[in-house]
């Protein structure tokens, strides 16, 4: 199955250690700083990106010299980065996140003890020509990134890269699917799918000019959907899907802004438009003497071009899970977004956690995320049904007193010193500075992640009804009432 | 018109009339009740202004969290992003950032009607098409220093104009002791609580 037209070629990629996620923006100086030395640079995701690495390497004289040169314009722009060079774009990920002891990369491979150079101060990982498979061999199954594969493979026995590269393409075809082929495909160094022989003949970009020339660049991305959805209906005609789409802006004063952007999976319509506005935003941030979402001389022309093509195997969605956002609402949403910032408009996740702020993760339109708590594990002591209609970002300070207007508080032992009476809190909407306390329950002790210093949390709950049948969730820490939420 | 939760079914004549402004008093679950009818149907529902929206309440009265959207400070253009929100959810619960005069409340009202929508309003908003509020409302479960908030027992009142003029009331569970919004029997007004009281002994 391996033929000389199916070795991958060289990939150099630059990764970012803790970028945080969805950056974009603040990545494009390093993409910007990349593209200096090398053209065609490919964003894998905000925080790493590669680019091909045998034209580079022979100009500037070896791919030492070469992953040298990009770390220092990097540094330059004031971000850490590290620098793996290797056969195919798998390999060199798992190349620039290797560890570095003492700085210095000292790789020793699969026995022949030459793959991994030791590396001048950028602190590259350069994996030799064709050894690949066994740089990756006692690399964990866990790193192909598959979360089925990753539980499956250790339980079979299967716990390294070189394990699993050790069947049969056949064998690992017939047993883990198609998933499992390409998976495959990766642990033994090469590409995950074989390339398409050469580009199809007919000219699959597509553009959409714009007169008069657009200033703002809320309208390009919406044409940029549109423009997607016509790019993918004529890939689709031909049975193709693309993995990477390479976005160009032409300027009124002619210059021409290029990006190519790769989605891990394929790219929906949406997805597309997502990355028009990440890119826009981003040269906008490049370019801080330029007004707020204004391009220097407006934009006269976009276009997305199609960049390596694979025949489109098919996707299944999936039949539970991912709620189908609308055309409708995803063109609000970013509309909304282009007026207030992309953070701006979030969509809550429940989450796991025992207070109600704890409860909702907020994500922001368009990203995926997690919970940042777990939901589905039990939580001792959270707070039982029904749950507060109102929750303040901020608790309200609060003052509880008892009949005879002493502070009310609460000691060691979770016993609350006097019954409480009054409750004042700084509400604008209830004009009454103090309101008669009618019933109330409580103290609920809550000793949160005592075994972390620097996290730990240790208060006790009350409910409390006043007089005009509101009712509060209260907290009592370090001797302060605060006001947690309001069950109207 | 967009389906309501079965207990508001009396109180909003069938449901929500699309392209209609409804008020709510103060922000609270009642606000939260009137979308949960629309957004189980399967409308997307979008919330501006209100940072300190309870999501796990909304879960509890039947709105869905995967088809809301979130718009917790909207900024003084906040017209136009209930305009463009419009267009995309079906219903729309706003609490203004201020109050709005009567030119640019009409042009939002010709927004809502426009697409056919449903604007939820919790503060004050002249010319609404109804009304509700919370006129009386009492705790259950709770004791002085025992028990926990289980359930409130609120009446509900609807008013409005044309059709909608004659006030009517409902006592409602809101929220009920898992959260969800019921019908609560005026017979069953008796302070009998529906679980075994659990008292001291020592």
């Amino acid at each position: 199955m391996t033929s000389v037209s199916d070795a991958p070629c060289r990939v150099l990629v630059v990764w970012c250690p803790d970028w945080p996620d969805q950056d974009a923006r603040a990545f494009e100086q390093v993409v910007t700083a990349v593209e200096g030395l090398c053209p065609r640079v490919e964003v894998l995701y905000p925080g790493a990106c590669a680019v091909g690495a045998r034209g580079p390497a022979r100009y500037f004289g070896g791919e030492e010299a070469l992953a040298a040169r990009i770390a220092d314009a990097v540094a330059c722009h004031g971000f850490a980065c590290r620098v793996g060079v290797a056969d195919g774009m798998f390999a060199a990920q798992l190349a620039a996140r290797a560890p570095r002891p003492g700085g210095v990369a000292r790789v020793a491979v699969g026995g022949t003890g030459r793959a991994g150079r030791p590396e001048a101060p950028g602190a590259a990982v350069i994996v030799a020509p064709g050894e690949a498979p066994a740089f990756l061999a006692p690399h964990s199954v866990s790193s192909l990134g598959n979360q089925e594969l990753a539980d499956l493979l250790p339980r079979l026995g299967i716990r390294t890269l070189g394990d699993f590269a050790a069947l049969s393409a056949a064998e690992a075809a017939n047993r883990f699917g198609a998933q499992g082929a390409l998976a495959h495909r990766l642990a033994r160094g090469l590409d995950p799918r074989p390339l398409v022989p050469r580009p199809p003949s007919a000219d699959l970009s597509v553009s959409t000019p714009f007169d008069p020339p657009v200033e703002q660049s809320e309208p390009v991305v919406f044409a940029a959907k549109a423009l997607a959805e016509r790019m993918h209906a004529g890939l689709a005609a031909r049975g193709l899907a693309c993995v990477r789409v390479q976005v160009q802006v032409i300027c009124t004063d002619g210059q021409e802004l290029t990006r190519l952007w790769r989605h891990d999976g394929l790219l929906s319509a949406l997805a597309v438009a997502e990355r028009v506005r990440w890119q826009l935003s981003g040269w906008q941030a490049v370019d801080s003497d330029a007004d707020e979402g204004v391009q220097a001389g407006g934009i006269t022309l976009l276009r997305l071009v199609p960049d390596q093509l694979v025949r489109n195997t098919g996707h299944q969605l999936g039949l539970w899970g991912d709620a189908v956002i609308n055309d409708r609402v995803a063109r609000a949403a970013l509309r909304v977004q282009a007026l207030l910032g992309h953070g701006s408009v979030v969509r809550p996740l429940l989450a796991g956690g025992r207070n109600p702020a704890e409860q909702v993760t907020l994500v922001p339109f368009g990203d995926a995320a997690d919970p940042e708590l777990p939901s589905g594990r039990p939580w001792p002591g959270r707070l039982p049904a029904p749950a507060p209609a109102t929750v303040f970002p901020v608790p309200l300070p609060a003052r509880v007193t008892d009949e005879s207007g002493a502070a009310v508080t609460v000691s060691g032992r979770a016993l609350v010193s006097a019954p409480p009476a009054r409750l004042s809190a700084g509400l604008p909407a209830h004009g009454e500075p103090w309101l008669a306390i009618t019933s109330w329950a409580g103290p609920w002790p809550v000793t949160e992640r005592w075994w972390r210093p620097a996290s730990t949390r240790r208060r006790a709950w009350f409910q409390l009804v006043a007089e005009d049948g509101s009712a509060w969730l209260a907290t009592v820490q370090d001797g302060q009432w605060l006001i947690e939420a309001s069950y109207d | 018109m967009l389906p309501v939760l079965p207990a508001l079914h009396e109180l909003l004549a069938g449901g929500l009339r699309r392209g209609s402004v409804v008020v709510t008093g103060s922000w609270g679950l009642l606000g939260l009740a009137l979308a949960a009818g629309a957004s189980a149907a399967g409308a997307w529902c979008a919330v501006v202004g209100l940072p300190q929206i309870g999501v796990a309440a909304a879960a509890g009265a039947g709105l869905d969290p995967g088809r809301m959207l979130l718009i917790a400070d909207p900024g003084p253009g906040w017209p136009q992003v209930v305009a463009s929100l419009l267009d995309g959810c079906e219903l729309v619960l706003l609490r203004p950032p201020d109050r709005p005069s009567a030119q640019l409340r009409r042009r939002l009202e010709a927004t809502v009607r426009r697409f056919g929508g449903v604007l939820v309003v919790a503060g004050d908003w002249d010319g609404a098409q109804t009304r509700l509020f919370v006129a009386h409302q009492e705790w259950v479960g709770i004791g002085a220093g025992h028990g926990r908030l289980r359930a409130r027992r609120a009446q509900v009142v609807a008013d409005g104009r044309g059709a909608a003029a004659r006030p009517r009331a409902r006592w409602l569970w809101l929220p009920g002791p898992d959260g969800s919004v019921t019908i609560a029997d005026d017979a069953s007004a008796s302070r009998e609580p529906f679980w075994p009281e659990i008292r001291s002994t020592g």
